[in-house]
């Protein structure tokens, strides 16, 4: 009789589960990443499609060929190593030769994520390794030489402008940032629209702040990190007398809505982020006024990082219960 | 918020909100199964020692009569149809794969159902009295635990309880049996409820109800309005709908605000806590001194052809309860006792129905685990999840490289598995089995300690 009757698949529990995956949501962060990049590429010509291009690519074989050779699951679908590639690109200046993009994704995934045993076991952010190994290899290309942008409709830009708002911010002061930015269209419209120099990705914060504004809708990153930065970045630059300036600059953005947040790289529980954050913030500030760099936030998430899973021990869930003693 | 979800009770953090996927059995009523040609009766279905039978093979039994006794921690069995006994052996067991199990197979000349008249006193009964009804009816905990319900009630009565909590939150998924019931016998689950609660020594009863299901929560605040028997208030809880909101733990603290510790029961706060299934089988006990011969349960699922709520036999084949809600569609994949969330899949439908198995849910698709699952990725959705607080991820990364003994810093020993955090993971791993792991592992340890 029992030959007669179908015979089920035998799972453990719970049988269901969301929608969610770990490749949803990284292709979510790729997805809300590419109005930042096509106007980077709009915005600073040919050689940003180039960067990044190169950039992911290095990325997605570096990854694909070191699984092949420790004989693991291919696991380039989940997006992450293109998302890694696509961060790395919007981070660097749009003037950089694209092999040496492709060779600092290449750093990023191989020394930044596979030689940890992969996606989920890295300590550092695999995009700001990589470019901070770019940093250290071609500082040149790095720092100088920045992609001037497009005229502003019909308006050119000052054709001498080769460094960044927060370069010109260190060497000549806040009159000089200012003055570099403003014309023609205004300060503020030049840092949020993205008409100034910069990095591919972070010149135009509001196309960023869109990106980030739809992880938060989707639930995919909350805002503890991005604002305890954001605080620290203000409390540490608020003796300059131009926080705004540094909230408004740089990768400022980009590193707090999509490195920081970074699940692998950091903390999980609500009140270790905002440690994270706030130290990350705090960091910023004091490289960007203190130390060697214009711009901070690379090195200040990468020295977080190596906390985040001490931040997780220190700053546990509260339990509803403890044993042993009735309310 | 609004005035509307801020006068419900819940229970503090975590929890999810799984699909309800409830509409295909809830406007349905309770549907009786025919009489099956066969039942097994499997001497083990419930938490104690198996019963022992007391009838022998061939012999006529009637609807109602015992045909196992209970002995010291069980419960008895009794016929759930009149037929004839065939011998004890080995057979399919829902759980347990193979079980020693009674079997009768229906014949009409064993005479009609035994008649249960009322006991006129039955408001009046003395504790003992009322204990042994309950004990010799063989109610087991009818929300799935499967406890023996004397059993239960005596440890209540030993701690001291003040307050009855009746469970009628229904959180998991899919399910409807209890809603159904409470729409069909408000009055028998208010009146079961004060009679456990003179049992237990209970001064107060609140009902929990989950407040997707307004018609229920409508009728039980009716029949507790129109009860007779004052002595004891009873008070409907309407509570968010939100899984757990029915494990026990949770639901204590939404409608009571007790916190029930760690790894503790709800009596250790002075809370009973009770299915309203359950109750109407003890006032079916105390009344009539009717034993427990049916289980409703919820047949669903996409699986289904027809989704019902089914009363029938306990021991029926559950390849006749899937036969009479239209049999199963060819893509029906896994087929799960209970409610998704915490339910078992089963392998075979050639199996009998027990007294805990309040739903059947045939899915389709692919199981969460099939297609393997990815490294923590330290998202944190887990620890938001967890009701408790517990580090689901930490316990599952120790696991995975065979540090289980260093988990008990990060709650293994407090997890009840409902599963909120398996739910909830991108990376699909199994978080509660990384839990169940470290749990055994730690308790392994800890008797070999105290044995040495």
């Amino acid at each position: 009789m029992s030959e007669t009757h179908p015979t089920f698949v035998l799972s453990p529990g719970p049988h269901l589960h969301t929608e969610e995956s770990t490749s949803k949501i990284m292709w979510w962060v790729n997805g809300s990443l590419a109005p930042a990049a096509l106007w980077g590429v709009f915005v600073f010509g040919i050689n940003a499609a180039f960067v990044i291009l190169a950039s992911i690519a290095g990325a997605v074989l570096t990854e694909f060929v070191s699984q092949k050779a420790l004989g693991r699951r291919p696991t380039l679908m989940d997006g992450s190593a293109v998302c890694t590639g696509l961060l790395l690109a919007l981070t660097v200046n749009p003037n950089l030769p694209a092999w040496q993009a492709f060779l600092g994704s290449m750093f990023a995934i191989g020394l930044g994520k596979m030689i940890f045993g992969g996606l989920g076991f890295n300590l550092f952010n695999p995009a700001l390794l990589g470019r901070a190994f770019l940093m250290a290899t071609f500082p040149l290309n790095m720092t100088s030489g920045w992609a001037t942008p497009r005229p502003w409709f019909g308006v050119p830009l000052d054709a001498v402008t080769t460094a960044t708002p927060l370069a010109v911010l260190k060497e000549q002061g806040f009159e000089a940032a200012v003055k570099l930015v403003s014309s023609p269209v205004g300060l503020w419209n030049a840092l949020a629209l993205g008409f100034r120099p910069g990095s591919i990705g972070e010149v135009s914060l509001l196309l960023v702040a869109i990106g980030g504004a739809a992880l938060l809708a989707r639930r995919i990153i909350t805002l503890a990190i991005p604002l305890s930065v954001l605080a620290g970045v203000a409390l540490s630059t608020l003796h300059t007398g131009v926080p705004m300036l540094h909230l408004m600059s740089g990768g400022f953005w980009i590193g707090a809505f999509y490195m920081a947040t970074d699940y692998v790289t950091s903390p999980s529980t609500t009140r270790a982020q905002i440690a994270f954050g706030l130290m990350i913030g705090l960091l910023t500030g004091m490289i960007r006024v203190y130390g060697g760099y214009p711009e901070g936030i690379c090195y200040a998430i990468l020295i977080a990082n190596a906390m985040a899973p001490a931040l997780d021990l220190w700053f546990r869930p509260k339990r509803t219960a403890i044993a042993g003693s009735p309310s | 918020m609004t005035t509307a979800t801020s006068s419900l009770h819940t229970f503090g953090r975590g929890g999810i909100h799984p699909g309800p996927h409830k509409e295909a059995t809830a406007s349905r009523e309770i549907e009786d199964l025919p009489t099956p040609s066969e039942v097994v009766l499997p001497l083990l279905q419930h938490l104690g020692e198996p019963a022992e039978p007391c009838v022998k093979k061939g012999e006529m039994v009637r609807r109602g009569q015992k045909i196992a006794e209970g002995g010291k921690t069980g419960v008895p069995l009794h016929a759930p149809i009149s037929g004839k006994i065939k011998p004890v052996d080995k057979r399919p067991h829902p759980t347990m794969a193979i079980a020693m199990s009674l079997a009768i197979g229906a014949n009409v000349d064993a005479g009609p159902e035994l008649e249960f008249p009322e006991d006129p006193e039955w408001r009046n009964l003395p504790l003992e009295e009322s204990l042994s009804r309950v004990r010799e009816a063989g109610i087991v905990g009818l929300g799935g635990a499967a406890f023996p319900t004397w059993r239960k009630l005596e440890f209540a009565r030993a701690a001291k309880v003040d307050l009855l909590v009746m469970n009628g939150a229904e959180c998991e998924p899919y399910l409807t049996s209890d809603y159904r019931v409470m729409l069909a016998y408000p009055t028998e689950i208010v009146e079961g409820s004060v009679l456990i609660a003179k049992i237990a020594g209970a001064k107060k009863v609140l009902i929990g109800v989950e407040s997707d299901k307004p018609d229920a929560i409508e009728a039980i605040g009716k029949a507790a309005a129109a009860l007779t028997d004052r002595s004891i208030p009873v008070e409907v809880v309407p509570c968010v709908a939100r899984y757990p909101q029915g494990a026990e733990k949770q639901l204590v603290f939404a409608v009571s605000g007790r916190t029930v510790p760690a790894r503790q029961l709800p009596s250790a706060v002075g809370v009973l806590v009770q299915n309203v299934a359950t109750a109407q089988a003890v006032y079916d006990a105390l009344r009539y001194r009717k034993p427990l011969l049916d289980r409703i349960l919820t047949v669903t699922g996409p699986g289904i052809v027809q989704p019902r709520n089914v009363r029938a036999p306990l021991g029926a084949s559950l390849a006749d309860i899937v036969e009479f809600c239209g049999g199963i569609k060819p893509e029906t994949h896994r087929m799960v006792a209970g409610g998704p969330m915490m339910g078992r899949s089963l392998p075979r439908l050639d199996v009998p129905l027990i007294k805990g198995m309040n739903g059947l849910v045939m899915l389709t698709g692919r199981g969460p685990l099939e297609d393997g699952f990815g490294a923590c990725i330290r998202c944190g959705r887990c620890l938001d999840a967890c009701p408790l607080g517990l580090e689901p991820d930490q316990v599952s990364v120790r696991v995975e490289v065979g540090r289980t003994l260093d988990c008990e810093p990060h709650g293994a020993l407090d997890c009840y598995e409902c599963g909120c955090c398996s739910y909830v993971c991108p990376s699909s791993r199994p978080l509660v089995q990384f839990m169940q792991v470290a749990k055994s592992a730690l308790r392994r340890a800890a008797a070999t300690r105290s044995a040495s």
